[in-house]
């Protein structure tokens, strides 16, 4: 990648606002407009416009079309075509019944209606042996059944073909030859993994949203051409946690499924790196949700176990793609406290959103909220929310508290303390989600904490959980936008090859990787990257033989494996087995299920200018009482963010404020402001 | 702050309960979660045929995490044997005890294996971890140790009469050399013990950990006020359902050596913020496996009440504070040893059936029609045409569910006695089994639940063997087809085909080992849902979009709907005079 004085710009287009941060000779830019949901594309160009840069030389973009298109069902009519014997495999999904005593439960309706799912003949075996040649002429007589149809977009899935493509890469050129003009997805192309519904759906789900991606890509990529982004600059932010080239990001749309939420973090990834943090636990809590994300070892975490709509009593969508785990609850800023029928308070997943918001908005919510609470607790400044520009209504808080009050025989200043204890459990039980489920002790991590919520919650879960600090970066409400700028080109590959990882012979395991690598190669190519250029990173999928499950991501070592490489490879699988289910099981043999392969073409990071050193007392602007739970009602000293300086250390009990965010420093806790600005929150150790 | 007491227990405050009950509930989930990411047996990790909750010193469930809805409340009589049997002065840290008596301590059939593990704090025994799994292999007579022609319990397994399978932390090592001697897949069935001990471990150390945060009376008084929420929602919605007397009666088909069918019957009175359920007139027990247990029977109970009740709050033993339930011993739900039980979930689940037959036209906002009820389990035995070895495939069937009161059925869905419970994939079947699956879709040949919303379509999944193989199945409901209501027709039954190589072809319900030669092809059939409502009042364009999408056939709406389709064109020509009155008359 050319690096030159060139303009580089992240875009982030979420429901409500297009973020935006530029960088040019080293200085970096924030815009914030309002989305312009539609034709997103306007959107980009009126903060493009806001914003008064020129010179553009790339421009990372991270957008909700994929995901707004599933959700609202507004793809193309999709056909499916598959084996035959296959044809309602789409529909019967894995007929799991997750909401388990509702005898009303509602199974995922299928993106493509029996009508337009067409069964061809071939066979495969799961050597990837052909049983049954594919039948051509049938084939082609299907097409012209599904154009007949009225289909808009083809999905192409044969049973084993992920042991052996053949069928479907002539099945894909077939329907590309007869009918050139529609979009067409072939599963070889997404994904190699094994088990049919979940390779069906990942397929008839990127046939589902192509059209709509594809219309999208190629208007803002006009829009792009008037603004000067010239054609090689233009990159979209995938799900996997790097980006891709806009044509490439066209042939298999459904890998920007996740393309918003990524950001923060990359984001983290990125700031971690720079400050020598490598374990990471992201929140990012916005006015509805708080995600979390797991960083290790300076890495993304990768899921392939991701579905569209599920819940904990709603199957969803399977995606077999390899996107970023960010696990999300419906807990935020506007999250609603409620009795239910037998009387438990609960917070959320009801938010009184930005319409008409919590009730110290004073824009007409009755009902009390988090925000709400963390005010009448003295966290949050009625006169400096938003900088300022809107002052909250404590009053209206107090108010919309008192029923929680009054029916728990409690103070009202208590009542808010028990909403936000609640809120902070459900964002505690997240972050458990993310961390402990997983294995992982948070004591090892430190939490980056992002969006409006993110710093005010911070603090006081690093308390609850003992992660080591809290790390609130610099324009918190812009971090997930920032963390485009430094997302690296990446593709994925997985690959089912099942192998006992006793016995195999390494040159076999070699090949697979070898001819991933290929395939790799050859697609940074049509980007213009050169092999060069690329870092590839593998792991493995494995499992003791007989088990089903695997444990995913084992590292294997890069370069060709030998006899030395096993015993290594054997090894991170069992310590990874331990730490994740308690045990181990000495002398069964393990096994390989999947491949993954991972290149990457590293991008210029942004830089961080650094700031300038100065204590905290030019940055104080009064005091106030704030609630610090079991630590008590205290007199905080209250610190205005922008003017802390390098080195400025800040004990508790403080807050520190800027326009977006509020940070909350417990009495055992200090903040120091490094040498770029980050707000660093540790525990006091010795207290 | 001020704060609640809970007894005469220390005062908590009412946020911090609501924290600590959540994280009772995370605590369940994450064992569920661990035991089957690293079980060996499909019916663990693809079936999710098994259980793991918290339960109190008391012997009630704190907690439960669930795959099927058929393990609901039998943890609890897992930990009581373990306190009758042991006391709590001969248990120690580190103890994992074993238990599958079916006839007493929460005991279903002997493949359904519970391990109750003491968690102590500060030297107190204060709560148990306990799950229970469907072990693929316990030994018996018959691979996969279920059958359906068994006559004693000895013919169906090992039996573990509560004892210590790790004493103090130390496993016991003549216990697993015994179950290693007496089973045909040891590697398999040892597997899954270590990774159904390894989650309750799990579960001791979360539960440790929440004391280390909170103290031990804080939590205890927690788990107080959790399980008197779960009676207050019960008795909630309980006193929302009109009082009366509510029957059914139905028939389970055979008992799979030659006897039945046998008549069941159920009377329910809800009476207030209760709920009493009496099977008095139920069939005595029977000579072949198809018995259940005590426990059964309970657990069978359990899913209507959460059905009718609150389904989307957590499970504890305060939610069944208001049940009643009532049946003479000895009967077909009450089997006593040596009663055979190894096929028990036939008619543990034709126990929540009966019940919702019952209840169905009081709780129609619950409750759909009749659906194809039965797991439509099977044992494919044989040996791996690539390695030689002996496999098992063992596995549930999806299919047709009842119509509800405003929409149609579901199709291609688990039963009622299943949960969270997948099909097995198959490509993942056919590179582990030595089969060949054929087709796997809906059936949308046989007859089905007519109505103006019509029952669900059932499926069909053919294996054809690639090698010598045996199956043995139990498809209920094979005589008796799902019911409708309001006018709505019945569904169709459960069977199972095989096609032999010479075109002859045999029909079963239960079948015991039947040989099953390489070419030859099993076909599983499952039945489709009852339908609600009278079919002529269905909108004539739904019923055109049934035949566009080829779930009815054009005879199928004529005859059903008095809507006539072109066959050609797919649109409709015609409705009959009959029709129109009845569709008029509804305006």
């Amino acid at each position: 990648m050319a690096a030159g004085p060139a303009t580089r710009l992240a875009v982030d287009i979420g429901g409500t606002f297009t973020d935006l941060v530029s960088l040019r000779e080293g200085r970096i830019g924030l815009e914030k407009t309002l989305s312009t949901p539609g034709r997103f594309e306007d959107g980009v160009m009126t903060a493009l416009g806001a914003a008064n840069l020129s010179g553009f030389g790339f421009l990372a973009h991270g957008t909700t079309v994929i995901i707004n298109a599933l959700t609202e069902r507004t793809g193309a009519s999709t056909a499916l075509i598959t084996t035959r014997g296959c044809r309602d495999v789409l529909e019967i999904g894995r007929a799991n019944r997750p909401d388990l005593y509702n005898m009303r439960y509602a199974k995922p309706v299928p993106f493509v209606p029996r009508r337009l799912r067409f069964e061809v003949t071939e066979r495969m075996n799961y050597k990837g042996q052909v049983l049954t040649p594919l039948d051509e002429d049938e084939l082609r007589r299907v097409v012209d059944e599904v154009r007949a149809a009225d289909a808009e977009a083809v999905a192409v899935c044969f049973l084993h073909s992920y042991a052996n493509p053949a069928h479907e890469r002539r099945a894909a050129e077939i329907v590309r030859e007869s009918w050139p003009e529609v979009p067409v997805s072939a599963s070889y192309e997404l994904t190699a993994e094994w088990r049919e519904f979940q390779r069906t759906s990942t397929t008839v789900l990127d046939a589902y949203v192509k059209p709509v991606a594809r219309s999208y890509l190629s208007r803002l990529a006009g829009r792009l051409s008037e603004a000067g982004v010239p054609e090689r600059g233009r990159y979209a932010m995938q799900s996997n946690g790097g980006v891709s080239g806009f044509s490439v990001a066209s042939r298999a749309p459904l890998n920007l499924v996740e393309s918003g939420p990524v950001g923060g973090v990359i984001g983290a990834a990125e700031l971690g790196r720079r400050i020598g943090e490598g374990n990471i636990v992201t929140l990012d809590i916005g006015g509805t949700t708080a995600k979390s994300s797991l960083v290790e070892n300076a890495a993304l975490t990768i899921t392939s176990d991701y579905h569209v709509e599920r819940t904990d009593r709603y199957a969803g969508y399977p995606i077999k793609l390899p996107i970023v785990d960010i696990v999300e609850i419906g807990a935020g800023g506007g999250s609603i406290a409620w009795f239910d029928e037998g009387g438990a308070l609960k917070v959320g997943p009801r938010s009184a959103g930005a319409e008409p918001g919590p009730a110290c908005y004073g824009q007409g919510g009755a009902e009390p909220t988090v925000t709400d609470a963390n005010l009448v607790a003295g966290r949050l400044d009625a006169d400096y929310f938003l900088g300022g520009r809107l002052t909250l209504d404590v009053d209206a808080a107090r108010r919309a508290l008192r029923p929680i009050a009054e029916r728990l025989n409690v103070s009202v200043a208590d009542a808010a303390l028990g909403v936000i204890r609640i809120a902070n459990g459900n964002m505690a039980q997240l972050l458990r989600r993310i961390s402990v489920r997983r294995g992982r002790d948070l004591r090892d991590f430190a939490i980056v904490a992002f969006g409006g919520g993110g710093a005010m919650h911070a603090t006081a879960l690093a308390r609850e959980l003992g992660a080591r600090r809290v790390i609130v970066p610099v324009a918190p409400g812009h971090f997930s936008a920032w963390g485009m700028l430094a997302a690296d080109l990446r593709h994925d590959l997985v690959q089912t090859h099942l192998a006992n990882a006793d016995t195999v012979d390494m040159a076999e395991l070699n090949r697979v990787w070898g001819s991933m690598a290929d395939q790799l190669t050859a697609t940074f190519a049509d980007e213009g990257i050169a092999a060069s250029e690329l870092t590839f990173v593998r792991a493995a999928d494995m499992r003791y033989a007989g088990q089903e499950h695997t444990v995913n991501n084992v590292r294997i070592p890069g370069g060709a494996l030998t006899e030395d490489d096993r015993r290594a490879i054997l090894d991170e699988f069992a310590e990874e087995h331990e730490r994740l289910y308690a045990f181990r099981l000495e002398g069964t043999p393990a096994e390989i299920v999947n491949c993954r392969l991972t290149a990457y073409g590293a991008v210029e990071k942004p830089p961080v200018p650094p700031i300038e050193a100065g204590g905290p007392e030019a940055a104080r602007k009064g005091r106030r009482e704030v609630d610090f739970d079991e630590l008590g009602r205290r007199e905080a000293s209250v610190y205005e963010r922008e003017r802390l300086g390098a080195g400025a250390t800040v004990p508790g009990p403080a807050v520190v404020e800027e326009p977006a965010a509020t940070t909350l420093v417990f009495p055992d806790q200090t903040a120091v402001v490094d040498d770029v600005g980050n707000l660093i929150v540790e525990m006091e150790v010795a207290r | 702050m001020t704060a609640v007491g809970v007894n005469d227990r220390p005062t908590v405050d009412p946020f911090t309960v609501e924290v600590i009950k959540d994280a009772l509930v995370a605590i369940s989930d994450e064992m569920f979660i661990a035991f089957g990411r690293t079980a060996m047996s499909t019916v663990i990790y693809e079936v999710l045929d098994y259980a793991c909750g918290l339960i109190d010193t008391e012997g009630r469930i704190i907690t439960q995490g669930n795959g099927v809805t058929g393990f609901l409340g039998t943890l609890t009589f897992a930990a009581r044997q373990t306190l009758e049997k042991f006391g709590r002065a001969n248990l120690r840290e580190g103890d994992v005890l074993i238990v599958n008596d079916p006839y007493y301590g929460g005991g279903t059939h002997l493949s359904d294996v519970s391990l109750v593990v003491p968690i102590f704090y500060d030297d107190e025994l204060v709560a148990f971890a306990a799950s229970k799994g469907h072990w693929t292999e316990v030994g018996g007579k018959d691979p996969g140790s279920w059958t359906t022609d068994a006559v004693e319990v000895f013919q169906e397994g090992l039996q573990f009469p509560c004892v210590k399978l790790f004493d103090g932390g130390e496993p016991n090592q003549a216990v697993i050399d015994m179950i290693e001697a007496n089973v045909r897949l040891p590697t398999l069935t040892l597997g899954d013990m270590y990774a159904q001990a390894g989650a309750m471990r799990l579960g001791q150390r979360r539960f440790v950990e929440m004391c280390d945060k909170y103290g031990w009376p804080t939590v205890h008084a927690a788990i107080e006020d959790a399980l008197d929420y779960g009676e207050r929602m019960t008795r909630l919605e309980l006193a929302k359902l009109p009082d009366g007397v509510y029957e059914a009666e139905d028939f389970v088909d055979d008992d799979g050596i030659g006897n039945g069918p046998f008549p069941i019957k159920v009377e329910i009175t809800i009476e207030g913020d209760e709920i009493t359920f009496d099977f008095t007139g139920t069939h005595p027990q029977v000579p072949g496996p198809v018995n259940c247990t005590t426990t059964s029977l309970h657990s069978g109970v359990r899913t209507i009440v959460k059905a009718i009740t609150s389904p989307e709050i957590p499970v504890n033993e305060g939610c069944f504070r208001p049940v009643k339930i009532v049946c003479p011993p000895r009967t077909i739900f009450t089997a006593e040893r040596p009663a055979p039980v190894s096929t028990y979930w036939e008619t543990m689940d034709q126990v929540t059936d009966l019940a919702w037959k019952a209840l169905a036209p009081v709780v129609p906002d619950r409750l759909p029609a009749g659906h194809f009820l039965s797991v439509c389990g099977v044992v494919v035995a044989g040996n791996h045409p690539d390695t030689g070895e002996l496999f098992l495939l063992v596995e549930p069937q999806a299919g047709g569910w009842g119509a509800a009161v405003d929409r149609d059925g579901e199709q291609g869905l688990m039963c009622v006695g299943d949960g969270e419970t997948y099909v097995i994939p198959i490509e993942v079947a056919e590179a582990r089994y030595g089969i060949t699956v054929l087709q796997f879709g809906f059936d949308t040949e046989a007859p089905y639940g007519a109505g103006q919303f019509r029952g669900g379509r059932g499926c069909i999944r053919d294996y054809r063997a690639e090698t010598d193989l045996t199956i043995t199945a139990t498809f209920g409901r094979h005589k008796f087809p799902p019911w409708g209501i309001d006018g709505g027709s019945g569904g169709s039954p459960n069977e199972l085909r095989i096609l032999r190589e010479d075109g002859t072809v045999e029909v079963y319900g239960k079948c015991a080992r039947v040989p099953l030669k390489k070419g030859e092809i099993a076909r599983l059939v499952t039945g489709s849902g009852g339908g609600w409502g009278d079919p002529l009042h269905r909108p004539v364009e739904k019923v055109l979009d049934d035949v566009r999408d080829g779930y009815i056939s054009i005879e199928t709406a004529d005859r059903d709907y008095r809507v006539v389709v072109d066959p050609k064109t797919l649109t409709v020509i015609g409705s009959s005079g009959k029709r129109r009155e009845r569709s008029g008359a509804t305006g």
